[in-house]
């Protein structure tokens, strides 16, 4: 070619911290040679809010908040593993009808979170249609959550117990009537997208990982399970009623870009599946536990017209205090394996609370896919792993 | 104050991946188990290594959690690593939890990056985060924090620099 550009030094380009799409503030350090990529550093560290520290100083209640700005498109799941982290260490048993309220829960957002991925990574190939489409699913969702829970994204639901409040009436129907809605348009956009050509020649062989690299980075979640490995939490950890319900692990083989959208778009129906699964079997009960071990824990000490009998509004969940031992819960969040370790200090304040996203483990692997490939893969590659920097900065 | 050291060897918390590494003649020490009966070993830093390799064949090939924690302010830092057996469709797949104490004035520890490569980000978050240092690692660099901070936030006796309001400081 032009021999006089053969001995030029390497560009290094800073895909700085503000993108379009909405993967949040990530910034990529790129070596480019043409327009190839020949090497690239991620930055992180924009969006970082010491959320390790501050929970060394917050009751497991009062730290909710917090920790639905983890992962703000998929927020039960930060929810869940902050309260069963405490329900695991101390012990305590939530009711039935309470685990099958965040199975509900916990499905519809990994719906809503896995739409979301679908709308800015088709986006940044270039088809910006779908970007339109999926805010209208994910618009029914969040009136779903706003009207059991009060608040559109950051829910704040989950207790160590149970759940806040109960489902409101009429919110079952509304939820099944929501997923027979929902399931045929999973297929329109399969109809829309899937065989696309070009979606394909821009999708298909990019970013490949084998199998045997996927267990040793670490990776987990759709990014696994497209490379062969059948491994999903909620079969493995048997965790709240999963067991009861009737669902398959959704995976590939071929390791590609295009591999991890297909579980994902696979993943999406079988939430489906399983929320209509779960409404139908929702049990009646009380939906949380600790107000009423309280009471039966002081009922010789408590008078009949007292204020602890008395229903002068919602009283706040107790306070449990974390006994001294750690230990490891994780949930299969949408985005890979989201746990969580936890070291008590018998005092109401946890010693030590490491979040372990799924973003920042799959984003380890972003250098080594991109040796090598076109300055137009590195949005593929990067939309594909599915990051969201709430969750890797923390 | 957290130790989770015991200073006489129990041989009832002994558990089965122990008594593997005693048998090959790695020398650590059961810690017995964590809650929800996770193995736990302590392992020295300088033996880190070889014990690593050693799990890796036995079939851990998969580094779940590496984080780290102090035992008390002023006390010594530890690294924890936690391992699975990652298989296809497993049921409770095998885990242990090892954990490297190290002092807090000279915190050194090998780097298992090679042998388990999603060691890469979470290894550097807790240099950056506690100050530890990991021997071997490709890029020890700050990852969270910016480059050019001082301290080591999530020590325990940590200052935050230029924070005045008292009524919020715990």
């Amino acid at each position: 070619m032009n021999s006089r550009f053969k001995h030029t030094d390497p560009i290094v380009v800073s895909m700085g911290p503000h993108h379009p799409s909405m993967h949040g503030v990530l910034r990529l350090v790129v070596v480019p040679q043409g327009e190839n990529v020949i090497d690239c550093k991620p930055i992180l560290g924009y969006l970082h809010r010491g959320m390790e520290k501050i929970a060394e100083n917050r009751t497991i209640v009062q730290y909710l908040p917090y920790v639905t700005r983890w992962d703000y498109l998929a927020t039960m799941f930060t929810e869940a593993v902050t309260v069963n982290a405490p329900e695991k260490l101390a012990n305590i048993q939530i009711p039935e009808r309470a685990s099958y309220i965040r199975i509900i829960m916990l499905e519809l957002s990994r719906v809503a979170s896995h739409l979301l991925w679908l709308g800015p990574f088709l986006a940044d190939i270039g088809a910006q249609t779908p970007f339109f489409y999926i805010f209208r699913e994910r618009e029914m969702i969040y009136d779903l959550f706003e009207a059991a829970t009060g608040m559109r994204m950051m829910h704040n639901y989950f207790r160590i117990g149970g759940v806040a409040a109960d489902l409101p009436y009429g919110w079952v129907d509304k939820c099944l009537d929501f997923c027979q809605y929902c399931l045929p348009k999973i297929y329109e956009y399969e109809r829309l997208i899937t065989r696309n050509p070009i979606f394909l020649k821009r999708v298909k062989g990019v970013g490949f990982i084998s199998r045997q690299e996927a267990i040793n980075w670490g990776l987990s979640g759709p990014c696994l399970r497209a490379s062969g490995v059948q491994w999903d939490l909620r079969k493995i950890d048997h965790y709240e009623c999963y067991d009861k319900i009737d669902w398959q692990i959704k995976w590939q083989t071929e390791g590609d870009s295009l591999a991890r959208y297909l579980v994902r778009i696979d993943e999406m129906k079988e939430s489906i599946n399983i929320i209509q699964q779960a409404l139908k079997l929702l049990p009646g009960g009380p939906y949380e536990n600790l107000e009423g071990r309280r009471i039966a824990q002081e009922k010789g000490r408590m008078n009949w017209n007292s204020f602890n009998y008395q229903f002068v509004g919602k009283k706040s969940s107790p306070t449990v205090k974390l006994p001294r031992q750690e230990h490891y819960v994780r949930v299969e969040a949408p985005k890979g394996e989201l746990g969580v370790f936890l070291i008590g200090d018998d005092s109401v304040f946890p010693w030590r609370f490491k979040i372990r996203p799924p973003g920042f483990a799959n984003l380890q692997i972003l250098p080594q896919l991109l040796k090598g490939m076109k300055l137009a893969d590195i949005m593929t590659i990067l939309g594909s792993i599915d990051i969201i920097m709430g969750e890797v900065d923390r | 104050m957290n130790t989770v050291d015991k200073a006489t060897f129990n041989p009832d918390m002994q558990g089965r991946i122990s008594a593997w590494l005693t048998k090959h003649k790695f020398s650590h020490r059961p810690l017995g188990y964590d809650y929800r009966g996770v193995e736990i070993l302590q392992v020295k830093s300088d033996e880190w290594l070889s014990i690593a390799v050693a799990l890796y064949a036995y079939g851990f090939n998969y580094l779940r959690l590496q984080c780290a924690y102090d035992a008390a302010p002023g006390g010594s830092l530890i690294s924890v690593y936690h391992l699975t057996q990652m298989r296809d469709q497993p049921d409770q797949p095998e885990e242990i939890c090892a954990k490297v104490f190290v002092s807090r004035t000279n915190p050194q520890i090998p780097s298992v990056y090679w042998v388990w490569k999603s060691a890469d980000f979470q290894e550097r978050e807790s240099y950056d985060m506690l100050g530890i240092t990991y021997w071997g690692h490709p890029y020890l660099r700050r990852i969270l924090m910016p480059e050019s901070w001082i301290g080591w936030p999530l020590r325990k006796d940590y200052v935050v620099p230029n924070f005045y309001e008292l009524q919020d400081a715990y």
